[in-house]
């Protein structure tokens, strides 16, 4: 890189162009992290900050903001935030636009970098380091972590970091973040930083793939800097590892034409088996809690109003989404483990062609399996699709996988309407088979959705799907750990939030009005006259008010139906496998209905946590809105059509 | 020498090979054998991804192996990188003297033709 003048890098320079970062008060100095994707700086903000970090998100856009605290050994602390996966600085995709953003200081609500820790994976050298170039030109003190050294020399590979650091002008470090090697080096780095402090008034310049005031084409400026890069190759003595046999063998298996399609399937199943069985001895242990705990609580407190919002209204809100944390965390960690080991991209690959033809592309696949236990993370996890068109259409059909909440009623209607023989042998019986064709239901309809909705409103031809695959590696728990514990927060928090606040809401609706002080039975309270009100509606469907009663209320969250259904029909600890609420259903409605209802929750978007999580997502009510009423157009023109078929 | 430049055989023949080759598309390439890539024909706007990914002309790319729906995965300047068959269609190679070589950046042992 002799032909740009960056030997003086470490110190700031004049910028051509600049902005001027707000001037700050005695503050903590900012490190950025900066790097491609999966060249582990995700690893090293871990190792720094242990537990002090927070997920957020950037004001007005969907990418995860992750900051941080450092604390060094003399006590100091610094900021640390780490900043998307970038493979350059154009304007293009949402995490380039916010990772520049950051470091120019034009981001509201995170002061301008003090330091920028550049992070690449070594055994990618020449292609990772174009990164180099626009970040050094930036002026702001940077350290160069070649991350991935044991990779490099295991497989034969080498170079030279003293004469790299000779050569740019700025401290190099010869890291193995996962074992921890070099990180002493960063963090004598990060004491420098401390010692400077906080920068204050620093003009930020700009940094871009193209630098300010360039006239050539993009394709000329690329080419350029490649060859400054290689020719830096050649003088830091950089030789590039040999190909690793393992990952040859296993990519031949794994992508293979008829195995990889295989054990691609396999591995779905076997996140459906988890979420299935493994979770539930988790999740009566999680209800057995509530339920004593609740009983205890309730044993200490005075007999009123009071006790019993707090008992039923609260604590039971709390109990409905506490139950699910089993099975969103077991897809969790399974989901992290493929995405961690390399697994994930060939899975996109593999899906990709299918997703294609309906208008998707293979990067929603991890959203849409996601949405098997809760749509909310999925949702979330749809920001991984970089096409806004895609993950727009990826976002509008997650709700039709057969998500957690649904199971329950299906469960109770399941058992109470549909006998239970033999269909494929010992294989499979009349119940499994039904709940197989409910979630068959639900992927057929999201297919069909997302195949119209890319041919009438979001219309267009979809941007270029390229997948890196990165090297098969074993998950480190410790990330593990830390992504669990950050996804389970999300939940509790963005999902957990609404439906306490739904379930509360419904509680206080079947209490009013009161008549002398004690509460109505239910067909006279607000939530009985709701019902109602509702009946000419969902008459054709099969349906009466009661069941209208339980709709209402599992507008909120799906699972409700079942305990508002108990309460209406006066059962006493009503879940799917009480026959008394399974023999009160069944005077309630006919098999025609059953099936109705069964197809109605389906297609139906009932859970506020979902609408709430889309309007964050889209940036408004429009879409929401949208698919509430285009899902529950299809709910009930389903079940009007199940019911008078049957 | 001025004299070889006159030549007709030296100006027309590789003139006309050169043409062919620049028509090849890695859609084309057979899987390990290695190309360089000459031109993307894609909008402009629609380039900077590949660049960043270090597609770029003069890179080295190696089919290495198809996915099951028939999309070639190659690898870039030895960086295994997934495509659709459409993209791989829009990329103008040149076919590299001396395929089967280790190239840099750790490129795949390709078996000697």
């Amino acid at each position: 890189m002799s032909s740009t003048p960056l030997a003086d890098a470490a110190v700031s320079r004049a910028p051509t162009e600049t902005t001027t970062s707000s001037p700050a008060v005695v503050e903590r100095p900012l490190v950025a992290l900066v790097g491609p994707p999966n060249s582990g700086k995700s690893t090293l903000f871990n190792r720094l900050t242990g537990l002090r970090q927070k997920v957020a998100n950037y004001p007005g856009v969907t990418v995860e903001k992750k900051t941080g605290r450092i604390r060094l050994d003399d006590g100091r602390e610094l900021d640390v935030v780490d900043l998307p996966g970038v493979n350059g600085f154009s304007a293009r995709t949402l995490d380039e636009r916010v990772t520049r953003d950051v470091l120019e200081g034009r981001e509201p609500g995170i002061r301008s970098p003090d330091a920028v820790i550049l992070i690449v994976d070594v055994t990618r050298f020449e292609q990772q380091l174009m990164l180099c170039e626009p970040i050094l030109e930036m002026g702001i003190p940077t350290q160069l972590v070649l991350n991935m050294s044991d990779e490099l020399e295991r497989r034969g590979g080498s170079i030279r970091p003293e004469a790299l650091a000779d050569e740019l002008g700025l401290e190099v470090v010869h890291a193995a973040v996962r074992s921890g090697r070099g990180v002493d080096a960063i963090r004598r780095f990060l004491h420098g930083v401390a010692d400077r402090g906080a920068l204050t008034g620093r003009p930020c310049p700009a940094v871009s793939n193209v630098p300010p005031g360039v006239q050539l084409p993009m394709v000329d400026v690329f080419a350029a800097r490649r060859r400054r890069v290689r020719e830096l190759a050649r003088k830091v003595a950089y030789a590039a590892a040999a190909p690793s046999e393992m990952q040859e063998r296993l990519d031949a298996v794994l992508l293979h034409r008829v195995w990889g399609p295989l054990i691609f399937l396999g591995v779905v199943l076997l996140v459906f088996q988890a979420i299935f069985t493994w979770a539930t001895p988790f999740m009566d242990g999680i209800e057995w809690l509530i339920a004593t705990s609740g009983a205890w609580v309730a044993g200490h407190l005075p007999d009123s109003w009071v006790r019993d919002l707090l008992i039923d209204g609260v604590w039971g809100g709390v109990g409905s989404v506490l139950v699910f944390l089993p099975q969103i965390l077991i897809l969790f960690l399974f989901l992290g483990i493929l995405e961690d080991s390399g697994y994930m991209a060939r899975a996109a690959v593999i899906a990709d062609r299918m997703m294609y033809r309906v208008g998707l592309q293979g990067r929603a696949f991890l959203p849409l399996l996601s949405g098997y236990a809760c749509a909310v993370p999925a949702i979330l996890a749809a920001r991984t699709v970089e096409d806004e068109r895609d993950r727009l259409a990826t976002i509008f059909v997650t709700p039709f996988m057969t998500c957690s909440a649904r199971l329950p009623v299906y469960a109770l209607l399941i058992a109470a309407f549909v006998p239970d023989r033999r269909v494929l042998g010992p294989l499979m019986g009349t119940r499994a088979a039904t709940l197989l064709g409910l979630y068959a239901l639900g992927i057929v309809a999201a297919v069909v959705t997302a195949f119209f909705l890319r041919r009438t409103l979001l219309r267009g031809k979809s941007s270029t799907f390229m997948m890196e695959l990165p090297s098969y590696r074993v998950p480190s728990l410790k990330s593990l750990g830390l992504r669990l514990l950050d996804r389970s927060k999300v939940f509790l928090k963005r999902a957990g939030r609404v439906i306490l606040a739904m379930a509360v809401a419904l509680w206080i609706l079947a209490q009013v009005p009161r008549t002398d002080g004690h509460a109505p039975p239910i067909e006279r309270s607000v939530l009985g006259y709701a019902g109602h009100v509702l009946e000419p509606a969902i008459r054709p469907l099969g349906f009466d008010w009661k069941i209208g009663v339980g709709l209402v209320s599992s507008l909120a969250a799906r699972e409700v139906i079942v305990g508002t259904l108990g309460t209406i029909h006066g059962v006493q600890e009503a879940d799917e496998g009480s026959l008394q609420l399974q023999a009160a259903l069944k005077r309630d409605l006919d098999l025609g209905g059953a099936v109705a209802l069964l197809v109605f929750f389906a297609f139906a978007l009932q859970c506020m946590s979902t609408v709430a999580v889309m309007r964050r997502e889209t940036g408004g009510w429009r879409w929401p809105a949208l698919q509430f009423g285009y899902m529950l157009a299809l709910a009930w023109g389903g079940a009007w059509l199940a019911n008078w078929l049957i | 020498m001025a004299s070889m430049r006159r030549l007709p055989t030296v100006e027309t023949a590789p003139a006309r090979s050169f043409e062919n080759e620049t028509e090849l598309r890695l859609a084309d390439i057979p899987l390990r054998q290695a190309c360089e890539l000459v031109r993307i024909d894609l909008p402009h706007d629609e380039l900077e991804p590949l660049l960043e990914r270090g597609v770029l002309p003069g890179c080295e790319l190696c089919p290495v192996w198809r996915s099951p729906s028939g999309d070639p995965i190659v690898t870039v300047d030895g960086t295994l990188l997934a495509l659709r068959r459409e993209m791989a269609g829009c990329l103008c190679v040149r076919l590299r003297a001396g395929s089967g070589s280790p190239t840099a950046e750790g490129g795949l042992i390709l078996p000697s033709t």
